[in-house]
Order: structure tokens, then sequence, then C-alpha cells
């Protein structure tokens, strides 16, 4: 299950991350790390911080400051390709899509496969994109549709497919399930399992702490651009992260009273 | 088979054939719109036709309405990538006209008094035209450096060009028309002489045959070589001779153009031909200038469909935001469309100043509403993301016919203005009401 | 979304585009500040306040010559381009009449917005003259050309050449009032729908029986390009139908420029041709046989004849006690003095109203001798032995 937290360099450390829009800082002095095979879930309220944080990873911004080690050593990441060249791949939450080209097209977008002759090779890529779909998902059929039409599930599906053909390493996934039906979103969380399985370390982004639980070795907890605190699912309950993302304190922080009107309050409904 | 078009084919893999046109589009994978542009503008020829008692769909009539088509058909193969990249080049009309002012000044002035290079020097059309792509890809580059490195709108960059642009071309020849060019440049624009001739026509057209052929065997080559769903055969059999029979016809139609009879004479005397009574006829064939177009379209056509560049151009037209974060370098994907378009416009002016035997100060002037139109009318969407090359060639051979067509029965141009404005928006309206019907989510 | 805003902003950026590349070529007093005033017997100032100096014309011709008369008469020359600003023109007249000027001639921009500039002149007593263009107001004095002659000059050049046979006829901009109006009216007055109606001549392109509207085909924005292809449309349907083009009237050079073209492409061979300006291309094609008559404003006589004009103001004379002395060529018809035309406005004003010459391949000797503004290089390029203008290029 879980890979224990070994001897050697974690797969990836993120060190004292800060980022700032204007003046306000929406990563402030951020740590954390993530082994093989682990899934770490990173919860928060809205503005927490956690898809700017995941975007210095991802090379779709650039952290004003702070390192990031991979297998201890530390990269400089300044745009997407930086991240690719990494094995790091994002799914972003609108799983950025180009909406009218098909399946292979999106799988290998930005890193097509070309003739000797630098001609796009579709059949190659059509190929390569039905063996890794056979994986994640055996009902996919429409390998040249424009993306547009598929479904929701199917779209999900393509993001995934292009983070696995290119033998991503560390993954980021964010809201995976949030556009999905009941059915789609346990396909996910299988897929998100098997991943695991197979030594990818994930960042799981989600507002839903039940996903969180089910999927998570670690909880990282942020409120105002900060990490409240990083724990070990089997150390905590719901109700403490949830108190963590509510009122940024760690739960031994939390007094009777703020827990109680936090039991009385309106409870987050996402 | 990536297809990057809206209307693209029906997926193969279903099993299950499909009644009527619907399942003919689906075995043989012809996108069905560029099928009804084809379609349509059939309908406009035999209509003018019927109008006409048969007089107008003659080998010298098409040939005549081809070569006004060609300048605003070259340009729109470059627009096309322009909008589905989510831009607009309201410059190209300018750009055209300054362009063409060069290429008159060069050949008529600079060349032979300041250059000592008189109508005698080998090659002087090849360096007027590396000098027009030159300007072009220069003008291009600093107005597609501006939209996609500093961020201001195309509109408002190429809306400066157009207006900038034009008025440069007064700076370069006081206002004046110039003309006299070369000899040889002459024939970009067609005219008596501008056409490759017979034999040449009927090899164009045995090439583009092989072509074909090659094309559905090497299609047929790759779906077997993963284990595709293969086409029927009866499919590509229909295909085949579908492309083949089209592109024959149109050789053997173009070879039923004559050369005027003074030319025709003088043929005969430089091959020492006698002439029969009642005036010998040679076959021109294609005119030079749709020689050029067609290579255009095949080298555009590559370009978008089968190379990263068009890929990442249709990509981004999609989405945008999944372009940059998939690591394409976006803004030199701009950056290339806008020098694609103005060494296009290089192209088109060639054609143009060619036609005109040099240059006016409003040479161009409006081309930027008529290639718009043409890519529009020829399906590409200003939501960015959607458009074909051969749907924008098409597109302006429609619209050329409409305006051919309307001047040859004797429609004036108020008239000739009304029918196009109706055509165009009839064309999108068609575009919306099938996408929103076929599509569903769009 | 895009489409209006695109067709909104391209109408905004025609008129910008016009109005943003004019070259204020002329600058007020450009004059020598009256040092030899001495000389004449009066000082005298004359002014010009141009509407739109942008245009070649202006500064090729009737600036010069306006400039030349007045020097040499011993007065002071000032001017300024009002840049198509009406606004402007109100405050150039203004500082005319500041800086001492005895007499104002004006090209308005607007003849109602130009008004106002007229009154504070007429108020100083100051004496205007309308150049080229009307004002209305009964105290000017109207030096122009015979506008409706220039439609007259090109068809009774074609009519002489071809009375019989198929008229293939060529118009301008349909939104000119020049186009649609008044060059077929000087068409009509030289006879063309007379022959029309008698059948000793067919028009092949119209598409109606009411003249002028049905007749000939109009080209947008006067494109030479346009002009063009709508020549091959109609060579084409010429061909189709069997029938002989025999004489072309086509309005202006730019359209004839574009149709000597189309000619030229189909190998047609070249059927007598009109135009209408002067350029020096179309003087080259009447050279080479391309084109048969231009008629031409000549722009500097139209110059000198305001020049003497605002001379003898100067000295005190009546308008209608003016005499000038122009080029034969261009004589009014109505004498060298000013005689009373109506205005479409009601009034009546004095007037000199000059010829337009119509030029072929016999007269462009004397375009070439008189030098004006088209000089013998271009008027005679690639013109070889047994060219029209053979003779009169000296080759």
């Amino acid at each position: 299950m879980a890979a224990e937290i070994g001897a050697g360099a974690p797969l990836l450390e993120m060190r004292n991350i800060r980022v700032a829009y204007g003046g306000v800082h929406a990563v402030d002095d951020v740590s954390i790390d993530l082994n093989e095979g682990e899934v770490v879930g990173l919860v928060g309220g809205n503005g927490a911080g956690k898809s700017t944080l995941m975007k210095t990873l991802s090379g779709a911004k650039r952290a004003d400051s702070g390192q990031i080690l991979v297998d201890g050593k530390v990269q400089s990441i300044t745009n997407p390709r930086d991240a690719k060249a990494l094995n790091i791949e994002c799914i972003y939450q609108t799983l950025a899509l180009a909406d009218n080209v098909d399946a292979p097209a999106n799988v290998f977008l930005g890193r097509e496969m070309t003739s000797a002759l630098g001609d796009l090779d579709d059949g190659a890529m059509e190929d390569a994109t039905r063996k890794v779909m056979a994986r994640l998902n055996p009902n996919f059929t429409r390998f040249t549709q424009p993306v547009r039409s598929l479904s929701g599930g199917q779209r999900q599906a393509v993001a995934i497919a292009r983070a696995v053909h290119f033998n991503a390493r560390i993954m980021i996934m964010d809201e995976p399930t949030a556009a999905l039906g009941p059915a789609e979103t346990a396909q996910v969380r299988d897929l998100i399992r098997q991943l695991k399985n197979e030594g990818i370390g994930i960042f799981l982004i989600s507002h839903d702490i039940h996903d969180v639980f089910d999927l998570s070795d670690r909880i990282s907890v942020m409120y105002h651009g900060r990490i409240v605190d990083t724990v070990k699912k089997e150390d905590v309950t719901a109700d403490q992260v949830l108190g963590m993302i509510i009122l940024g304190k760690k739960p031994d922080e939390v007094t009777s009273e703020e827990m109680a009107e936090l039991q009385f309050g309106d409870a987050p409904t996402q | 088979m990536t297809n990057v078009a809206d209307a693209a084919p029906a997926p193969g893999s279903s099993g299950r054939a499909r009644p009527g046109l619907r399942g003919l589009g689906a075995a043989t994978e012809i996108d069905v719109r560029l099928f009804g542009m084809v379609l349509a503008l059939a309908i406009i020829l035999i209509v003018f036709n019927v109008i006409e008692d048969g007089k107008f769909l003659r080998p010298i009539n098409m040939v005549t309405l081809a070569v006004q088509a060609t300048s605003v058909a070259i340009l729109a193969t470059g627009m096309v990538l322009i909008i589905v990249s989510r831009n607009i080049d309201l410059s190209v009309g300018s750009l055209v006209g300054f362009i063409a002012m060069v290429y008159a000044l060069l050949m008529s002035q600079w060349m032979p008094d300041v250059l000592g290079m008189g109508s005698d020097f080998p090659f002087r059309w090849v360096i007027a035209l590396a000098v027009g792509i030159a300007v072009g890809a220069l003008f291009g580059a600093v107005q597609g450096f501006i939209i996609a490195y500093i961020g201001v709108p195309s509109f408002v960059v190429t809306l400066g060009g157009l207006l900038s642009i034009r008025g440069a071309v007064w700076y370069l020849s006081s206002g004046r028309t110039v003309t006299g060019l070369d000899s040889t440049f002459q024939l970009l624009g067609g005219g008596g002489r501008g056409s490759i001739g017979g034999t040449l026509t009927w090899l164009v057209g045995a090439v583009g045959v092989a072509a074909v052929i090659f094309l559905l065997y090497s299609g047929r080559h790759q779906r077997r070589r993963f284990g595709f769903q293969l086409r029927p055969m009866w499919a590509e059999v229909l295909l085949a001779v579908l492309g083949c029979g089209i592109i024959l016809l149109l050789a053997w139609f173009a070879n039923g153009n004559y050369l005027p009879p003074g030319l025709a004479t003088e043929y005969a005397k430089e091959h020492n031909i006698p002439v029969p009574p009642g005036g010998l006829k040679v076959s021109a064939g294609f005119p030079i200038p749709i020689i050029l177009l067609i290579a255009i379209t095949v080298v555009m056509t590559w370009l978008a469909t089968r190379r990263r560049f068009g890929r990442y151009v249709y990509a981004y037209g999609g989405n945008p935001d999944a372009a940059e974060l998939a690591g394409i370098n976006t803004r030199l994907t701009i950056l290339k469309t806008f020098v694609l378009m103005g060494v296009l416009a290089a192209l088109s002016a060639a054609v143009a100043s060619a036609r005109l035997n040099g240059a006016t100060l409003d040479v161009g002037n409006s081309y930027e509403l008529y290639v718009i139109a043409a890519a529009v009318v020829g399906g590409t969407s200003f939501a960015g993301g959607i458009g074909t090359i051969p749907g924008a060639v098409l597109g302006a051979f429609v619209m050329a016919t409409l305006s051919y067509g309307l001047s040859f029965i004797g429609v004036n141009s108020p008239g000739q203005n009304v029918v196009a404005g109706l055509v165009l928006i009839l064309a999108v309206a068609f575009d919306a009401f099938n996408r929103r019907r076929g599509g569903g989510s769009s | 979304m895009r489409i209006p805003r695109l067709a909104a902003v391209t109408a905004v950026a025609a008129i910008v585009l016009a109005a943003c590349t004019s070259p204020s070529g002329s600058t007020g007093g450009s004059a020598s500040a009256g040092a030899s005033a001495s000389q004449g017997a009066a000082a005298c100032t004359v002014a010009v306040s141009w509407n739109n100096f942008q245009q070649p014309r202006w500064a090729a011709a009737d600036q010069p010559n306006i400039k030349d008369v007045v020097e040499a008469g011993g007065g002071t020359y000032i001017d300024h381009d009002a840049n198509l600003d009406s606004e402007q023109q109100l405050t150039d007249v203004d500082t005319f009449i500041s800086q001492g000027a005895n007499v104002i001639i004006m090209l308005a921009q607007d003849q109602n917005a130009i008004l106002p500039a007229l009154q504070k002149a007429k108020d100083a007593g100051i004496p205007v003259i309308a150049y080229d263009r009307l004002i209305e107001d009964p105290d000017i004095l109207y030096i122009t050309f015979n506008n409706a002659g220039v439609g007259q000059a090109e068809a009774e050049a074609l009519l002489k050449k071809v009375p019989e046979g198929n008229y293939v006829l060529i118009k301008g901009d349909p939104g000119d009032p020049n186009a649609s109006t008044f060059l077929p009216q000087g068409w009509e007055a030289a006879g063309l729908k007379d022959a029309i109606d008698s059948g000793k001549i067919t028009v092949l392109n119209k598409d109606g029986d009411k003249w002028p509207d049905n007749y000939g085909t109009f080209t947008d924005a006067w494109s030479t390009e346009t002009a063009q292809k709508n020549m091959e449309a109609i060579i084409d349907k010429a061909n189709a139908d069997g029938k002989k083009i025999d004489a072309i009237l086509a309005e202006n050079d730019s359209t004839a420029v574009g149709v000597a073209q189309a000619l030229e492409g189909k190998n047609y061979g070249f059927p007598p041709l009109s135009g209408q300006d002067g350029d020096p291309t179309n003087l080259n094609n009447v050279a080479l046989g391309k084109q048969y008559v231009d008629v031409w404003k000549n722009a500097n006589e139209l110059g000198k004849a305001a020049g003497q004009a605002a001379l003898q103001l100067c000295q005190g004379k009546a308008m209608a006690d003016i005499t000038i002395d122009v080029d034969a060529s261009v004589a009014p018809l109505d004498g060298n003095s000013p005689t009373d035309f109506d205005t479409p406005g009601g009034n009546t004003v004095k007037s000199l109203i000059l010829q337009p010459t119509p030029i072929t391949a016999e007269n462009l000797g004397d375009v070439i001798n008189a030098g004006w503004w088209v000089t013998k290089d271009d008027i005679c390029e690639g013109v070889k032995a047994g060219d029209p203008g053979a003779d009169a290029c000296g080759v």
C-alpha cells in the first residue's frame, strides 16, 4: 500500500514556495513533499492557494521564491515544458483539452509523434492512444471525433491518458471528479488507485472530503496561502480536517467553543 | 487520421451501415461540409449557365473566373489559420497594395534606373518576387510580434496596419499609377500568354491522379499497419474514381480554352506549323496563377494538417489555455501565422500586379473583407479552432463566381453587393443551424 | 459579434485613412512677406484656402500657377491647407483676414459650413473666388471647369471615331453623382442617347432600358482592379454572344486603365476607349494606342485664370470687368470675361467656366510641348514607330 517514507530522498519536495499576486500572497512559504506511490490530498477553502501551489509545480505559474526538488535534486520549473521534462503531469480541473481536435491530438499535444521528415504521424499517435485508453477506459471508441463531442468521463479519460502515456511520475489531479456522475466518479477513483499502485506520486486537490479520505495517504490542509498542517489520514477524523479547512488551525489549537460553533454552524456542503 | 475540421467524418467504428447520403459520407469519410460547398458551387454555375442559355459554362469563361478568384483565394488560405487561432488580419489588402507597388517600382524603375538591371537581366522576376516575399514576411513579423508578444489585440494592430500601410503606398509612388513589369513576371497574372499549354496541363492532371492514388493507398496502408478499421473497398474505389475523374475533367476542360487567334498565329510561326483555314486551335490549358494557387493550397493544407505548426494553430484556436499548458510556444505559433500571411500577401500581390502590369494606389483595396468573407463562407468560425483551407479556397470561388456570373448576366455592382452580402449571411447561418442540430454541445 | 464590429470599424477606418494620410505640403506664409510690394500698383495679398492639399493635383498644377501669376504681378501669395476639416477652414480664413489678405480664393470643404467664413470676408470687404467648387452666395466669383463638358468631350470623341456599333459603358462608383448623373448627362449631350435610340449604337452592358441608370457597368470606388474584372466578364459575354466590341466609353482614367489591361490580357485588340484626368499612364496609353481619348481638365490654366482674376480684383476692378488670358484649348465658351451663372441654390453668380481638353494622339504633341505636369518621358515610355503617338514622341 502506501510506500513508507524511506531513507532516500522523497520523490518530490517543494520548499518555501511563495507566490504573490499583486500584494496578496496566494502561496506564502509553503513546503510540501510527495513519495512514490503516495497520494497526498490537498484541501482548503476557495482561495486557500491549492491551485496556485500546484501551478508552480506544473509550470503554469512561476514561483516568486522557493525550491522544487525532484529525487533530491533542485530543479527549475518555469514553464509547462520544464515540468513535463521532469515527468510531472497535471490534470487540470478544466481538463485543458482542445475541444476541436480528437483524442490522439490532445494526448500528444505539444509532444507529437512525427515521421523522419517532421510530418505528424497520426496513425502512430492514434495507435498509442488506443493502447493507453485500453488500460484507462476500455469502452472508449471515439478516437477520431473532436473531444467536444465526448462525455465528461471520456474527456477526463483523455486528460488522464495524456499523463499516463508520457510516464508521469508525479501527477497533479485538480478536482478530478467534480464534473462527473456517480458511475464515472467510481471509475476515476479506481483509476487513481491503479496509478498509485504503479508507483506514481499523486497530488489530489478536491473539495470532496470523502474522495480525499478514501484515496489519500496524507492530507495537507491549506488556509490563506499557508499549510495549516500535513497529517496522516489515519491520525485524523473528517471533522478535524473540516475544522482545519474552516478555521485554519490545527486540531489541538481549536478551542471547544470554536468546535461547538462548527458543529452547529452551517457545515460546508461541498 | 486526425480531422481538425468541425465537420469531422462520422466514426467508422459504429459498424452499422447507415442509409443515404450520410451513410455514403460515413463510408468514404468525405468532409460533408466541403462536399456541400462543391455542390453549392456547381449549382451556382449551372444556374448561371441556364440563365445564359448554355453560354456561361465555357472553358474561357471559367478560366477568367478562376483567375479573378486567385488573389483573394491565396490570401484566404492564410486567413483561415489567422481566424482559427482567434485573430484577424485586416491589413492584408493594404499589404497587397504595398507589395504590388513595390513590384511595380522595382521592375519599372529601381531595377533598370538604379540597380542597372535592364529588361535583359536574368531572373529579374525571381528577384522581384523574393523582395516582395521578404517585405511581406517583415510586415507580418512586425504585426505578429506586437500581437503575440506585446499583447495588443490583432484587430487593433491590423486595423492600424490597414491604415498606415495603405498610407505608405501613397508615399511609394506619390499616388501615381506605375506600370511596366518584367514580361516573365506578368505571366503570373495569366493573360494571353500566361497559361501552361495543353501538354503540361495533362501532365499536371497526371500528377494529380498519381497523388490521389498515392494518398488513398498510403492512408489504407497506414490503417492496416495499426490494425484500424479500413474503409470498405468500394468506398476506396469510389473515392479514387471521383478524385481522378474530377482532376482529369478539369484538365480536359482547361484544354478546351484556346489561345486567342493572334497569339495562336504567332505560336504557329514560332513552331513552323501551317495555319489551317478557320484558324489554329492551340490549347492554353491551366493559367499560371491557377497553378500557383493549387500549389499554395496543397502546401498550406499540408502545413495545417500534417505539421506541428498547423496542429498548434488549431489547438490554440480550440483552447488557448490548453495549448499553453501543453507546453506549446503559443506566441511563436501566432507570430508564424502572421509571417505566413505576409508571405501569402506577397504572392497575392504578384498575381494582382501582374494582371494589371503594374500597380495603382488602390490595388488590394478592401481585399480584407473579401478574404474574410471567403474564409467564413468556407466554414471558418470566428469562435476559433474551426476552418479548413480547401473550404476557404472554395469560399473564394463561390464569391468570385457570384461576382463574375452576375457581371456576365449584366447585374450591376449594387446588385452584386446585395447578393454577396446575403450569401455570406446565409452560409454562416447554415453553419450555425447545422452545428446546433448536429453538434449538441458546442 | 465580430462581423458588424468589423464592418463598422472598417467604415471608420476608411474615414480615418482619408483624413490622416494628408501631407500638409503647403503651409501658410511661404511667400516673401511683401518685400517687393512697392513694385506693383497697390500691395496685393492673395490668400488660398485649400480643403485637402493631399491630392497630388493641387500641388502639381493649381498652386504653382496661382502663385506664379500672383507673384509675377507683384502680389504676395499665402495659403493654408484645412486638411478636410471645415472648422480648420474657418480658422484659416480668419487668419487670412488678420494677415491683410486682399483677395481670398476658397476651395470649400463644405459649401454650407464655409458660409460664416465667407460672411466674415465680405464684412471685411474682401472679394472671394470660389475655386473649382461652388459656394452658394451671389457675391462670389466662381471659377471652375465645365464638368458636364467632360462627359460630352469623351462621348463626342468616340462618336466621331465610331459613329455606329457596339458600345460598352464603364461607369465609376455608384455613390458618386459624377458617375451616375453628370458624366452620363454629358454623354447624352454629345448625342449618345440619340444614337442609341436610333439604333446606330447598341450598348452591350445594360440591364434594362432606363437611361442612364440601366446603361453601363458601375465600378465600386473607381477601382482599376474592379474595372478590369468587370471588363473581362463583359468581353467573355460579348464573345459568348458572338458580338464585337467597337468602342468603350469609360468615365475616368483609373477605370480606363483596368479596361485596357483586360483587353490586353484577353488579346482583344484595342477598340477606341475614353477616359478623363490626364494621368501619365493614360496619356502613355494614348501614345501606345491602348486608349483613344483622354479628356483633361487643364488645371494649370484654371490656376492661371484664378491668379489673374485675383490680381484684377485687387486693382479694384468689378467682377464683370475682369478679363482672363488662358490657352485657347480651355477658353470659356462665353468669352474671357465672367458671365452670369444660375446656381442650383437659386443664386446668380459671376462665373468663368473653362473647357476640358480632349487629348488624342493627334494633339498629344501639344501636351508634350506645353510641358504640363506630365513629362515627355512618361507619355512616350515604350512608344515604337507605328504607334499612334510615334509622331508626337518623335520616334
